[in-house]
């Protein structure tokens, strides 16, 4: 297991062997507001890095999380259908969205602190 | 940039870990313990919202017919002691500003948006009607929900809905834009202090302006700006019940003909079954007849999403389809208000 890795586009991946989690962060949680409704892929669905994953509707706008390296989908978090909150809540526990199979490895995502000055 | 104004109240939201946007050029409390919450708390129990940043201007009552000639409106005739919505209209039957009046023997006070104050002002000026601006020496406080009047009764006398009330150091109407039942109260700087004990002391939650959108979008209620504009009457935007003025008032020809040809745009509410929520500016048609979303949330009581749309020509279909981010997403218009 790696530290907890994040992209600009506000996406924290975590990498364990050859598969990661992904979801977004506390800063990006805030800045949506009240999260209403989530739109997961399917497991099996491929992915380019960069491609819009999930899509996240909320009470002040709609946001899109990327893939953060080339993957296949092997598990989405459904309690996020019916608890979105859990992302308000706990964006980089429960909140979780969803785990993936790594095609071309990627862990180019910047660490905390280099993310905290990013965001600030 | 001009520097953003702040409400009297500025550092008392602070205190209270506001969340802070810039609304029409002040800086005002987006949320406090988040739109969800606020919003479930004025429509279970009770909340309140800082609305000082509205534009609030005394008016001379000796000039009330002047006034009458500007709205859509009867302002002139209703008793002394009522509040009343109307909307200021243009040479082309466009709506300048929604507004509230409270009207008293000796005075009129109008409540405008803040996006607007200024436009309104101007309007005022140029029609050498004279007011006093209170804006900025007054709090204007909305306290709303299923329980408000029943909080706010033993600290004020309860006026009849719809009407005002100057009461010690308060002057406060039993309106309100969030579909509840409650008062919106305006006291000076100096006062405020205790008021907002009593809210403090009657759990009476801190609501932001986040929450105040989706309220009053889920009550059916139009935002300037979106559902009414400088091009977008009132009969445009299904406020006709507003035009009572028996006048002549400023653009009431074409306001006449707009009711009589119903040749004319057309807002119309809808919701949406599925999880997308179409947005302000989003596409849309009925059968060929094209459309733009005014707003558009989730609403949290109903849980689907719900706005407001403005057509070309009204619609004869209830189907209407969405372009959200390269999807069709089909929704359905709807006649009735969204909550009973």
């Amino acid at each position: 297991m790696t530290d907890t890795k994040y992209l600009e586009t506000h996406e924290w991946y975590k990498i364990s062997d050859n598969t990661f989690t992904v979801g977004i962060s506390d800063f990006a949680q805030g800045e949506l507001g009240d999260i209403v409704f989530i739109t997961l892929p399917e497991v099996g669905q491929e992915f380019k890095k960069g491609d819009s994953i999930v899509e996240v509707e909320a009470t002040k706008t709609v946001a899109e999380a990327y893939a953060p390296m080339d993957c296949v989908i092997t598990e989405v978090n459904s309690n996020l259908e019916t608890e979105p909150e859990l992302i308000n809540n706990d964006p980089v526990g429960d909140g979780w969205m969803v785990k993936a199979e790594i095609s071309i490895m990627d862990d180019s995502g910047m660490s905390y602190s280099e993310y905290e000055s990013f965001i600030s | 940039m001009p520097k953003s104004k702040k409400t009297h109240l500025f550092d008392f939201h602070k205190q209270q870990n506001a969340k802070i946007i810039n609304f029409a050029g002040w800086d005002m409390p987006f949320s406090y313990d988040g739109t969800l919450k606020e919003h479930h708390y004025v429509r279970e129990n009770a909340g309140y919202f800082d609305v000082s940043h509205m534009g609030r201007l005394k008016l001379d009552y000796s000039q009330i017919t002047e006034i009458n000639e500007l709205i859509c409106s009867e302002l002139n005739n209703i008793d002394n002691t009522k509040a009343l919505y109307s909307i200021f209209i243009n040479d082309n039957g466009g709506s300048i500003d929604d507004v509230i009046f409270w009207k008293f023997q000796d005075e009129l006070i109008l409540i405008c948006n803040a996006s607007n104050t200024e436009k309104i002002k101007v309007h005022l000026d140029s029609n050498n009607i004279t007011y006093d601006d209170l804006t900025e020496s007054s709090i204007l406080i909305a306290i709303q929900g299923k329980n408000a009047i029943d909080l706010l009764s033993s600290e004020f006398e309860i006026p009849e809905k719809f009407s005002t009330m100057k009461k010690n150091k308060y002057t406060y109407a039993r309106t309100g834009y969030t579909g509840e039942d409650g008062l919106e109260v305006m006291c000076s700087n100096e006062d405020a202090e205790k008021l907002m004990h009593f809210l403090k002391e009657n759990d009476i939650k801190p609501c932001g302006l986040g929450a105040r959108d989706t309220l009053r979008l889920e009550a059916s209620l139009p935002l300037y700006g979106f559902e009414l504009s400088d091009n977008i009457s009132p009969v445009e935007a299904g406020l006709k019940w507003t035009i009572t003025n028996q006048n002549e008032y400023k653009g009431k020809e074409i306001i006449e003909t707009q009711i009589q040809t119903k040749k004319h745009k057309s807002l119309r509410k809808f919701k949406i079954d599925a999880r997308q929520i179409a947005r302000t500016d989003t596409l849309c048609a009925s059968n060929g007849i094209n459309g733009l979303v005014t707003s558009g949330n989730i609403s949290p009581i109903l849980g689907h999403p719900i706005g407001f749309i403005i057509f070309e020509t009204n619609p004869v279909t209830d189907l209407v389809e969405f372009q959200i981010r390269g999807n069709l997403i089909e929704g359905k218009l709807l006649n009735k208000r969204f909550l009973n």
